[in-house]
């Protein structure tokens, strides 16, 4: 188990950073996106995997918060604002997959000759669309509730 | 309408011309490269009371109003810029925030911060092949967070290495970003479905499915639900739209090469 909770944070970390580049941080963010990005996301594997495994979207939003309070007690430390890091540490858990299937059901259930078919398509079409906008709305709201929190931390560490 | 600031009158009191020109173009560039609403009012606000000057602004999906006042004068300058399209860089977010603040502990003067804001948004580089290289890791990763195998993530990343390079390629050429999205996601699918095509691994639907993830756009997402809490539901809903036809645009690209390669769909 703790090998697979290694891994999981290891590759979060990796994945932070790469996804992390496309948005352009300042340098010095990099190591703040890949230890944040690896601690909530090994601790949303435990939540899902542990001996009680919690449902995504819960698991997802205890999670963000953790993400969205480490981000920010580390921009006031390294200066930048919490968004440079919280939102590259956060991708890993973006529901990219839940997504594209939602619209692929949309697709196939457009083009469904039955009704049958039409039904299975609707679902899936419903069940990721729903999944994915419930998991990216406790993502921002669990990133984001620690800013409201600090909200003189989080908006003066680039002063 | 973006205005030319000139400074020539009083370096350390900017009049209500110059200053609304220069935090139009300022909104213009934070809001671009990626800012959420609540940090542009922030910013904004800062600098304008630094100066002894109100400040409202409207933020409209494709445009930013900007009204500056004084408080004992009736005088209102209000400039409307567009919102500059540039690639999202929280290097350029963070520089001009950190430019906010030293404005408003008035460690340098109006003219200098009209330079280093010149500065700042001109200088922002990044070297485009470590950015592949570091994107077409971080998709392989992804494909192992799903479950992927071994030679999933091998496939997973030389797919990101083939379709980022294709999307730099693309841009650099001036093609539109949603056409830019369908295209590389088909090639990156094309060579994910390889997984299933050759039995290479054991987890092809994993390869095929995280093959196209680095085109997601996740930073608009989040900024759009992050604008909603803050009640800036106009900029919320646009980007909110914006980053649900990119993910139509690569679903589009991911079915047609699921159909070319025959893999089956879901």
């Amino acid at each position: 188990m703790l090998i697979q909770i290694l891994q999981d944070a290891l590759f979060a970390a990796i994945a932070a950073i790469g996804f992390a580049a496309i948005s352009r941080p300042p340098k010095r963010a990099y190591i703040y996106c890949a230890l944040i990005a690896a601690a909530g996301h090994s601790l949303r594997f435990v939540l899902m995997t542990g001996t009680a495994p919690m449902h995504i979207i819960p698991a997802t939003l205890i999670s963000s918060f953790i993400i969205g309070t480490l981000a920010v007690a580390s921009a006031s430390h390294a200066r930048f604002p919490a968004e440079t890091c919280l939102f590259p540490a956060l991708l890993p858990m973006i529901p990219g997959i839940y997504a594209y299937k939602a619209f692929g059901g949309m697709a196939l259930c457009l083009l469904a000759a039955d009704d049958d078919t039409f039904g299975h398509y609707f679902r899936l079409f419903a069940f990721n669309g729903m999944t994915c906008g419930a998991i990216i709305l406790c993502m921002v709201v669990g990133a984001t509730l620690p800013i409201f929190i600090f909200k003189k931390i989080a908006f003066q560490a680039t002063r | 309408m973006t205005m030319t600031i000139s400074t020539t009158s009083d370096q350390s009191t900017p009049s209500l011309k110059q200053l609304a020109a220069f935090l139009s173009d300022y909104s213009a560039w934070l809001l671009g490269s990626g800012a959420t609403c609540i940090r542009l009012e922030k910013n904004i606000g800062r600098i304008a009371a630094s100066f002894g000057k109100d400040v409202e602004v409207a933020i409209m999906p494709r445009h930013v109003h900007i009204s500056v006042s004084e408080a004992d004068s009736h005088e209102v300058v209000t400039a409307i810029t567009p919102v500059r399209h540039c690639a999202i860089s929280f290097n350029i977010n963070t520089r001009l925030s950190e430019l906010s603040w030293e404005i408003a502990d008035s460690k340098i003067n109006f003219s200098d911060a009209v330079d280093r804001f010149h500065h700042i948004v001109s200088s922002d580089s990044q070297n485009k092949w470590l950015v592949l290289t570091l994107v077409s890791m971080a998709n392989a990763s992804f494909c192992r967070l799903f479950g992927g195998d071994a030679a999933a993530m091998a496939i997973v990343g030389f797919a990101t290495l083939a379709g980022y390079y294709l999307k730099i390629w693309l841009l650099a050429k001036g093609i539109d970003n949603r056409l830019m999205a369908i295209i590389c996601a088909f090639v990156s699918a094309v060579l994910g479905a390889t997984d299933m095509i050759f039995h290479v691994g054991n987890t092809p639907a994993v390869a095929i499915g995280t093959s196209v993830l680095y085109l997601v756009p996740g930073i608009p997402f989040l900024n759009s639900f992050s604008d909603m809490l803050y009640r800036h539901y106009l900029c919320a809903f646009s980007r909110f739209a914006d980053a649900i036809v990119m993910t139509c645009c690569l679903s589009i690209g991911l079915c047609a090469a699921m159909l070319m390669m025959n893999t089956g769909m879901f």
